[in-house]
């Protein structure tokens, strides 16, 4: 079977996937920064090296993301939803909707058996259900944006945070803080809100289990246990979230491969 | 005898050939499809009532064709109004009179229009079993033409054929004698007023008024007295029940989604129908319906409207967007 | 509000000069933008229809059609302007007036509307204001009078705030269609809007000049649904393209409109004939609902689908700016002036599919319509598309997928603002549901 590659263009970073054999044999990252494409490049050839191919040796790459027209290497292009579809059903069979945070934009797919996408939806115009927002609050809260996840499932209840806003959300996290509320309470209401808006976005589509979460957001331990107390379905998380974009791309192009 | 019955074959056929070349000429003519069917109509209405009088001359049991147009119903539901009858050919001419002063028409409300038909069952009812109530009932007019209708108690059942009447009948006893061949000047229900309300020097007055009132009601509402006509009654209304839903046979059709529902369809019947707007989609099988097809001629929306035997589509909308007079 | 009042109550003051800054520059922009669309209607289909050069002129608000209606002005005659497609264009017709529908299609002009009402408020309207407060509207400033039809909350506000600047004539539609006191109602206002319009032109409607001003109109519609016909076949002519033959019949002499329309038709059907498609057969074919959308800056959407990648081909539309436009004609029994009326009131009323009705089967004439056009032009997708602020189409998304489901047609909803900004959000979105019906094909 033919090497192919997928560029996930993301606006905070790009992320590479190689597949080998039906595999997937390196995976690779780099901050987009002001240069994407040279950021790509960079990611690309990691990639290569970890996998041990040349760049004659990929049959084909395409790229995807918010980036995909300015991505370095690509053939052709496959939207977000549609590399999201056929990444949920490589690493869970069972998928058939897929959502997929990423730093600023959330969307969700629905998918047949085969990662065909059948119907999408995408959260308008608003960062709070999407990773900036945890960074912002993050930042309110004084703790590191890796610590949020792990904080927040100590806590117990959650103390509601009713801004629909991100730039808003900060200053009801600090009236939190000056009546003394705990962090991890606080920490737990952030995922909380993200979730509610993510699960309204999800049942906008409809959903039919099983439901796969990827995108960085999904790395968070607090964002999934908050979505999978809103949702009330169990939710299945695969190791490399982030890569999910890319992984669908490189897919997308064995199948072109295939089928040319 | 044979030599008249052939000579009674010819004619006929004659007739008829005239009649379907009348047809074929009328259908090629006249191009304007929102008035095609309408002319043909007319020209069937004409033809009928030329046949209905020739039929009055040859002494047939007329009484006769009642039990025809009832059967036919069956399959036709009331085609007999809206195509054959001369009453209604009457009142469809004296619409046009209408429509060439510029002068409108108004509709009754709903809920008369609807009690009006139910009426119609009524008097229908009344009319047929009259003969139970006048076993002893004798008409003292001796004429020729008592042969040509039911006798004794029955007679009253002829009140059914009266929309039939030609306005000029080939026998005396109607309104005033046409002054030759013992023909006389006639009209709907005339005789049967003469017949059963028999004042010396009012009947002839009622007769009048009764033409008048007729006239004027359909100048104003069309096909007015078709609304409650005890003839009208179609045996196809049995079709509520289920062994008999394919009935009438003859019948309009509706695609659901070609519907926009812009209303023609109710404003240009006359007899103010609203099922076919109303339904959606499937059959639509109302005993009030004359079968005019006015509103398939007139639905602009292609396919929308159909006029079908059982399933056999043999006329339907067609997109009319072409003005009357050509440019 | 019948005469101009002397004391606004809605429009601010602006200095002059202001005004002819703004009317300057945005005038420019907007000439700029229709050479822009028409050269990329152009490069998407090269051998484009020789006919659509007549439109390509005549879309071009500061140009020839400008001209003529300034001329005819000058000999006497009224324009009147109109909103919605509830305005009954025969009645206008028959009284000698020239009909033009107004609404406003610049991004611009809707950030000054900004001024003084809430950016909540529908951004068709906002522009609407916005191209009056700078007189920038050739058809609008040339306007004798305004024929508002109150349908949507919008418009119920937006002919107050116009009758600042212009004489409005409002027309109330009722909000049951099927009531008996519904045609009643709109019957009277057609009857008063006919005394109106005889009153402003000096001339009377009789009842042949009402037969012909249908019968123009009927020969319109006739040219209209030729052109609809020959769309739903194998792709001979681009949306864009038909979408800007059908929406210049809102502002064009219409008797010339159905000439060129009938005469674009004749060369499309040559080509069918040749099997020149303007895009291959297996382009993803998608239908558009919702808000209408106005030249010439909304012409977004069905640019990002003509030219995304994958490519898709806009073979028909639910819109009152479009394909629905002329489709319905007025169907007249006795050419009586009675029926005339009536059948003028009727189609106006009857036939509409606005959402701004409520009725008991949902508004199935607008879901019918649909779906018969979706399967008559064997559409793959549809793209239900609404403006921010439009409440009535926002709403009926629900009703409208439901119906779409059933036959298994993908419907995507697509909010958007009279804005340049997020054509690179809503093309993504666009590419992917393209993206999607190409999949869905190769099945």
């Amino acid at each position: 079977m033919a090497s192919t590659a997928g560029i996930d263009m993301g606006i905070q970073t790009v992320k590479v996937v190689i597949l080998k054999d039906g595999v997937v044999a390196a995976r690779a990252k780099a901050s987009s920064g002001f240069e994407p494409a040279k950021a790509a490049e960079q990611a690309f050839a990691e990639a290569l090296k970890a996998a041990k191919l040349t760049k004659e040796a990929v049959a084909q790459v395409l790229a995807t993301g918010s980036g995909m027209d300015i991505a370095p290497y690509a053939s052709g292009n496959v939207s977000m939803m549609g590399a999201d579809a056929k990444a949920g059903v490589f690493l869970f069979p069972s998928a058939r909707t897929i959502v997929d945070v990423g730093a600023e934009e959330a969307r969700a797919v629905k998918c047949d058996e085969r990662g065909i996408m059948q119907d999408f939806v995408v959260n308008e115009r608003c960062a709070a259900g999407a990773g900036t927002f945890i960074e912002a609050m993050a930042r309110a809260l004084e703790v590191k944006l890796e610590d949020m996840g792990p904080l927040s499932l100590k806590a117990e209840r959650a103390s509601p945070i009713n801004a629909s806003c991100v730039i808003f959300g900060e200053s009801d996290v600090v009236s939190l803080i000056h009546r003394q509320e705990s962090k991890p309470e606080i920490a737990r209401a952030v995922f909380d809100a993200m979730a509610d808006r993510i699960s309204s976005m999800v049942h906008r589509l409809g959903i039919n289990p099983d439901v796969v979460v990827v995108g960085g957001v999904a790395k968070d331990v607090g964002f999934v246990d908050s979505l999978k107390r809103k949702l009330g379905i169990n939710i299945l998380v695969p190791e490399y979230p982030e890569y999910a974009g890319a992984l669908g791309a490189a897919l997308t192009a064995s199948s072109r491969v295939k089928g040319a | 005898m044979y030599e008249s019955l052939a000579g009674a074959l010819l004619g006929a056929t004659a007739a008829l050939g005239l009649a379907l070349a009348g047809i074929l000429g009328i259908l090629i003519w006249k191009k304007d499809r929102t008035r095609k069917l309408s002319y043909l109509r007319f020209f069937i209405q004409v033809v009928s009532l030329v046949g209905i009088f020739y039929s009055f001359t040859l002494a047939l049991w007329l009484s006769g064709f009642f039990l025809v147009i009832f059967a036919v119903t069956f399959f036709s539901g009331r085609f007999f109004c809206g195509w054959v009858c001369p009453f209604g050919f009457y009142m469809d001419v004296v619409a046009l009179v209408r429509q060439k002063l510029g002068a409108r028409y108004f509709s009754l409300p709903e809920r008369v229009n609807g009690a009006l038909n139910k009426l119609r069952y009524i008097i229908a009812a009344v009319i047929l079993v009259s003969p139970l109530f006048l076993g002893g009932l004798t008409i003292t007019q001796a004429s020729g033409i008592q042969a040509l209708f039911l006798r004794g108690p029955y007679r009253p059942i002829d009140i059914m054929l009266s929309p039939l009447e030609p306005l000029i009948v080939p026998f005396t006893g109607s309104i005033a004698s046409l002054g030759f061949n013992s023909w006389s000047f006639s009209y709907p229900y005339a005789r049967d007023i003469l017949t059963y309300i028999s004042i010396p020097n009012v009947t002839l007055v009622l007769i009048y008024v009764f033409i008048a009132l007729t006239l004027v009601s359909t100048f104003m509402f069309r096909r007015f007295w078709c609304r409650f006509c005890p003839t009208g009654i179609s045996i196809a209304a049995a079709n509520r029940f289920k062994a008999l839903k394919w009935m009438p046979l003859l019948h309009i059709s509706k695609v659901e989604e070609k519907c926009t529902k812009c209303g023609i369809c109710k404003r240009v019947c006359p007899v103010q129908v609203t099922d076919v707007y109303e339904q959606k989609g499937g059959d639509v099988k109302t005993s009030i319906c004359l079968n005019c097809m006015r509103c398939v001629e007139m639905c602009p929306y292609e396919g929308c409207l159909k006029m079908n035997v059982a399933d056999k589509t043999v006329f339907k909308t067609r997109n009319w967007l072409e003005p009357s007079n050509s440019e | 509000m019948k005469n101009v009042t002397a004391e606004k109550k809605y429009m601010p003051e602006m200095p002059q000069k202001e005004v002819e800054e703004l009317n300057t520059s945005i005038k420019d922009a907007s000439e700029k933008i229709i050479a822009d669309n028409i050269s990329r209607m152009k490069k998407t289909d090269p051998n484009r229809p020789a006919g659509m050069q007549y439109f390509d002129e005549i879309s071009n608000f500061f140009g020839k059609r400008q001209k003529e209606i300034q001329e005819q002005k000058a000999k006497g005659k009224k324009v009147i302007g109109y909103f919605c497609v509830f305005a009954p264009v025969e009645l206008i017709l028959a009284a000698d007036a020239i009909p033009v529908r107004v609404n406003s299609g610049w991004y611009d002009t809707s950030k000054i509307g900004d001024r003084i009402v809430p950016v909540e408020v529908c951004p068709v309207i906002r522009s609407t204001i916005g191209a009056k407060m700078i007189g920038l509207s050739p058809y609008l400033e040339l306007s004798d009078t305004v024929i508002s039809t109150l349908t949507c909350d919008g418009m119920t506000k937006l002919s107050e705030i116009l009758s600042d600047s212009t004489p409005v004539w409002t027309m109330t539609p009722p909000r049951v269609k099927d009531s008996p006191q519904s045609l009643q109602l709109w019957k009277e206002e057609i009857k008063t809007v006919k005394t109106q319009i005889e009153k402003l032109t000096g001339n009377k409607i009789t009842a042949k000049k009402l037969k012909e001003a249908i019968e123009t109109m009927q020969r319109a519609s006739k040219a209209f649904r030729r052109l609809q016909e020959l769309r739903k076949g194998n792709t001979v002519i681009m949306g864009r393209d038909a979408m800007l033959v059908n929406q210049a019949a809102l502002w064009d002499d219409i008797k010339r409109w159905t000439q060129k329309t009938e005469d674009l038709c004749d060369e499309l059907e040559l080509r069918i004939k040749q099997k020149a498609w303007a895009c291959p057969p297996d382009t993803p074919r998608v239908i558009v609902t919702g808000t209408p959308m106005f030249w010439p800056d909304n012409w977004k959407l069905p640019t990002l689908i003509e030219e995304a990648t994958p490519q898709g081909v806009l073979v028909g539309d639910e819109m009152c700016s479009s394909d629905r436009l002329l489709y319905d004609p007025v169907g007249i029994d006795e050419w009586t002036m009675d029926d005339m009326i009536n059948g003028i009131a009727e189609r106006y009323l009857m036939a509409s599919t606005c959402p701004c009705f409520t009725s008991k089967d949902g508004n199935e004439d607008r879901v019918n319509w649909l779906i018969n056009k979706v399967k008559e032009n064997k559409a793959q997708g549809v793209i239900y598309y609404v403006v921010r602020g439009c409440i009535l189409y926002a709403m009926e998304y629900t009703r409208v997928k439901k119906a779409l489901d059933k036959l298994g047609i993908p419907v995507y909803y697509l909010d958007t603002e009279y804005t340049r900004e997020d054509v690179g959000q809503m093309k993504t979105r666009v590419e992917a549901f393209l993206e999607m019906l190409t999949a869905r094909v190769d099945i």
